[in-house]
């Protein structure tokens, strides 16, 4: 020890040193393992989140949860049992954002002795969460969970209502699992039974979901989707399932807007009675020639043919009425005549019959034919006109005294009954077609339209 | 768009029976002849018509 | 309390209170929980590592709720018989705290609301199917759950740690809004809020995947 050097002055304490910085957090993995009871690879894709995952290979239902993976249930699936449609793994894109299916479920209901299966496609976004894809016979949806709880309303029919729509009661059953793969979310099991009740307003779908097991309940609601849009997303190969009948909330073709098309028709028929209207208005409905003649009485044929004074028709082409009266009783005269414009030397020709019958049997007092008749001449061109006329009568026939009138551009109606008919048709036909797609979507929920014999 | 289609087509038919009312057309059909001769207005027995020959006889019970 | 960087008491690394209204916060070395007061800071717990989870957020996670900006400054990890979820710690651009709860993808953001503890149901009065009026709307008692706190991390606006199982009480409306009754005291809180859609929240700096 050296002397004179003074002792160094105790150092304060030092805080201990910090251990290096932490590493940042690994990135979540998706985790592979093996299945405890015949060793198969398991896949877990869902970063944590999964609390049931199924065996591939065994159908061992094992506890995600536990790091042994313990077996919770096995079944037996049938040898003949379909390979999921879209693949476990498959990543489609779905409202812009990418899904991975990790879960399949087929599901099925009992009603009269039959039993209808489903399946359902659990897709899986780290970020978005969950939501499903159900698809029954060609039929799909996307569902996803309610937020927002749906209101029950029991009027005649149950009612839901889901921010702010209503959605129409269409079935209530008990939907049991029958076949499971890939992970959940939650405890799934084999046999697993809950009450579903669906409501519907095309082209959504609002399902109530009660476990038989636990009490908990589960609003979903689901939008639905073609097989084409399903491929489309997920790049299946091959075509989609063709769908079966009419699907609970299959929105109606969409081509026909029924509202629009009987307002359409309500206008036309508007238009129709303006058109009327207006022919009536317009029409001048002129008398241009009137006289009477006597048809004498006896020979068969009658007189000979003779023409009338000259008249005019005036105004745009349009059409001439010649009205022949004549007071028979018991008999008839035929009239031939021919309306010849005298300048272009165009004739008209045509033959009208008068008849008028009476009498009296073990009924009573009987008629038969009119002592008037009308023809219509139709597009008729102004100009200076006559008529020629050849009477006939019966053998035998008393005098005749007969009056033959020209109106000219008189109103007639027949077009309008064609054109109420024909505007009608196409309202009819697609009034018809939406009935009855509408009655084929109803045919299989508890409120069928129209009860059949099957009943 | 079938509703825009019919309404096209309905203002169609609207458009048609207009026409027809204004020009006077009829559903019946007349027969028509043409160049006919001044002279029948002379000699109405000489005009030939469709109908001379063919006797449209309905009698009673 | 704009503290400036203190030291944590039990392993001497730097220790950053981030937001004025934070009263706690996790050492990020050694993982003692830090408690600060006018004067100092105190180490009163330490928190085991946090079990993994699959939340898409993290710590500084950026986000905006009804036009403000907040940040993401901590998290309450709870855990119960169906599974767990996180409440996450958010600050606005206000300097205001608030929760942002993340269930399974679920996500909602609430606030204290500033009620009376006497008016509010006690943890034995509380059942399923009740309804109450909070801020004129009416909540039904939708789910009680036990959850067992499972850990803390980043920075609280109050002290939390240790806890038994805690009581919740979820309440919801016809119209989206949410509410909980928090159990984890004496006094029972409530938080009032709404459910947000993932995307309406605009999120930045989430947390990466793999293969996503």
């Amino acid at each position: 020890m050296s002397a004179g050097q003074p002792p160094f002055p105790p150092q304060p304490p030092r805080p201990p040193q910090p251990p290096g910085p932490p590493a940042a957090p690994a990135k979540p993995q998706v985790k592979a393992l093996n299945c405890p009871q015949c060793g198969a690879a398991i896949t877990l894709r869902s970063f944590q989140q999964a609390v049931t995952v199924v065996c591939e290979s065994c159908h061992s239902i094992l506890d995600a949860k536990d790091p042994n993976l313990t077996v919770l249930q096995q079944f037996k699936a049938a040898t003949n049992e379909l390979r999921p449609m879209i693949p476990l793994g498959t990543r489609g894109k779905l409202r812009g954002t990418d899904y991975e299916v990790i879960g399949f479920q087929r599901r099925s209901i009992f009603s009269e002795g039959e039993r209808y299966d489903w399946h359902e496609y659990l897709l899986f976004n780290p970020y978005k969460g969950f939501r499903y894809l159900s698809e029954y016979q060609g039929h799909w949806n996307d569902i996803s969970v309610c937020k927002v709880e749906p209101t029950l309303t029991h009027s005649l029919v149950d009612h839901a209502g889901y921010l702010g729509e209503s959605y129409r009661h269409f079935q209530t059953a008990e939907a049991t699992t029958g076949f499971v793969l890939g992970e959940f979310p939650w405890q799934v099991r084999v046999g697993d039974a809950a009450v579903v009740m669906d409501f519907v307003k095309p082209p959504h779908l609002l399902s109530y979901e009660k476990d038989k097991n636990s009490g908990e309940v589960t609003w979903s609601v689901g939008e639905y989707l073609y097989g084409k849009e399903i491929w489309q997303a997920f790049k299946l190969q091959g075509q989609p399932p063709e769908p079966v009948g009419v699907f609970e909330n299959q929105p109606a073709p969409s081509t026909v807007n029924l509202k629009q098309v009987w307002g359409a028709f309500a206008l036309f028929c508007v238009g129709l009675l303006c058109v009327l209207l207006m022919s009536d208005l317009f029409s001048s409905n002129k008398e241009v020639f009137t006289a009477s003649y006597q048809l004498a009485s006896g020979a068969p044929k009658g007189e000979a043919s003779f023409v009338t004074d000259i008249f005019e028709l005036k105004g745009r082409e349009s059409n001439v009425e010649v009205e022949t009266e004549a007071n028979v009783s018991n008999n008839w005269i035929y009239l031939n005549y021919a309306l010849i414009n005298q300048d272009s030397g165009r004739a008209w020709d045509f033959g009208r019959e008068v008849s008028y019958y009476s009498g009296r049997d073990s009924d009573g007092n009987w008629t038969e034919g009119s002592r008037k008749d009308k023809v219509i001449v139709p597009s008729v061109p102004p100009g200076h006109y006559y008529l020629r006329i050849e009477p006939e009568g019966d053998s035998g026939h008393p005098a005749i005294g007969y009056t033959v009138s020209v109106r000219r551009d008189v109103p007639v109606f027949g077009f309008f009954g064609w054109g109420l008919l024909i505007l009608f048709v196409p309202v009819a036909f697609l009034t018809f077609k939406a009935i009855s797609f509408e009655r084929s979507r109803w045919a299989e929920s508890d409120h069928p339209i129209l009860k059949t014999e099957n009943d | 768009m079938l509703a825009k289609l019919y309404l096209l087509y309905g203002f169609m038919v609207l458009g048609g029976i207009g026409t027809a009312q204004y020009r006077g057309w009829s559903l019946d059909h007349i027969n028509q002849i043409k160049n006919v001769p001044r002279s029948i207005r002379d000699n109405p027995g000489a005009y030939r018509s469709i109908y001379s020959s063919y006797h449209h006889y309905t009698g009673g019970k | 309390m704009t503290q400036p960087a203190a030291n944590c008491p039990n392993c001497g690394a730097k220790i950053t209170f981030q937001w004025p209204s934070s009263v706690q916060t996790v050492c990020t070395y050694c993982k003692s929980i830090i408690v600060r007061s006018d004067v100092d800071v105190k180490k009163v717990g330490q928190v085991a590592d946090l079990p993994p989870d699959s939340s898409p957020i993290q710590l500084n996670t950026e986000g905006v709720y009804k036009n403000k900006a907040f940040v993401v400054a901590g998290r309450i990890l709870y855990e119960y018989d169906q599974g767990g979820w996180n409440e996450w710690h958010i600050v606005m651009n206000d300097g205001s705290s608030a929760w942002l709860s993340d269930a399974q993808d679920e996500f909602a953001v609430s606030f204290p609301a500033k009620v009376t503890p006497q008016s509010l149901p006690t943890a034995a009065q509380v059942q399923v199917d009740q309804q109450y009026t909070w801020n004129g709307e009416t909540y039904i008692v939708t789910a009680i759950t036990i959850a067992h706190y499972k850990g803390v991390e980043g920075e609280l606006p109050f002290q939390y740690w240790d806890k038994t199982d805690v009581k919740f009480a979820d309440c919801r409306t016809h119209s989206g809004k949410f509410a909980t009754l928090d159990y984890s005291d004496e006094q029972p809180t409530l938080y009032l809020g709404e459910f947000v859609e993932f995307d309406d929240l605009k999120f930045k700096n989430l947390r990466q995947f793999e293969g996503w």
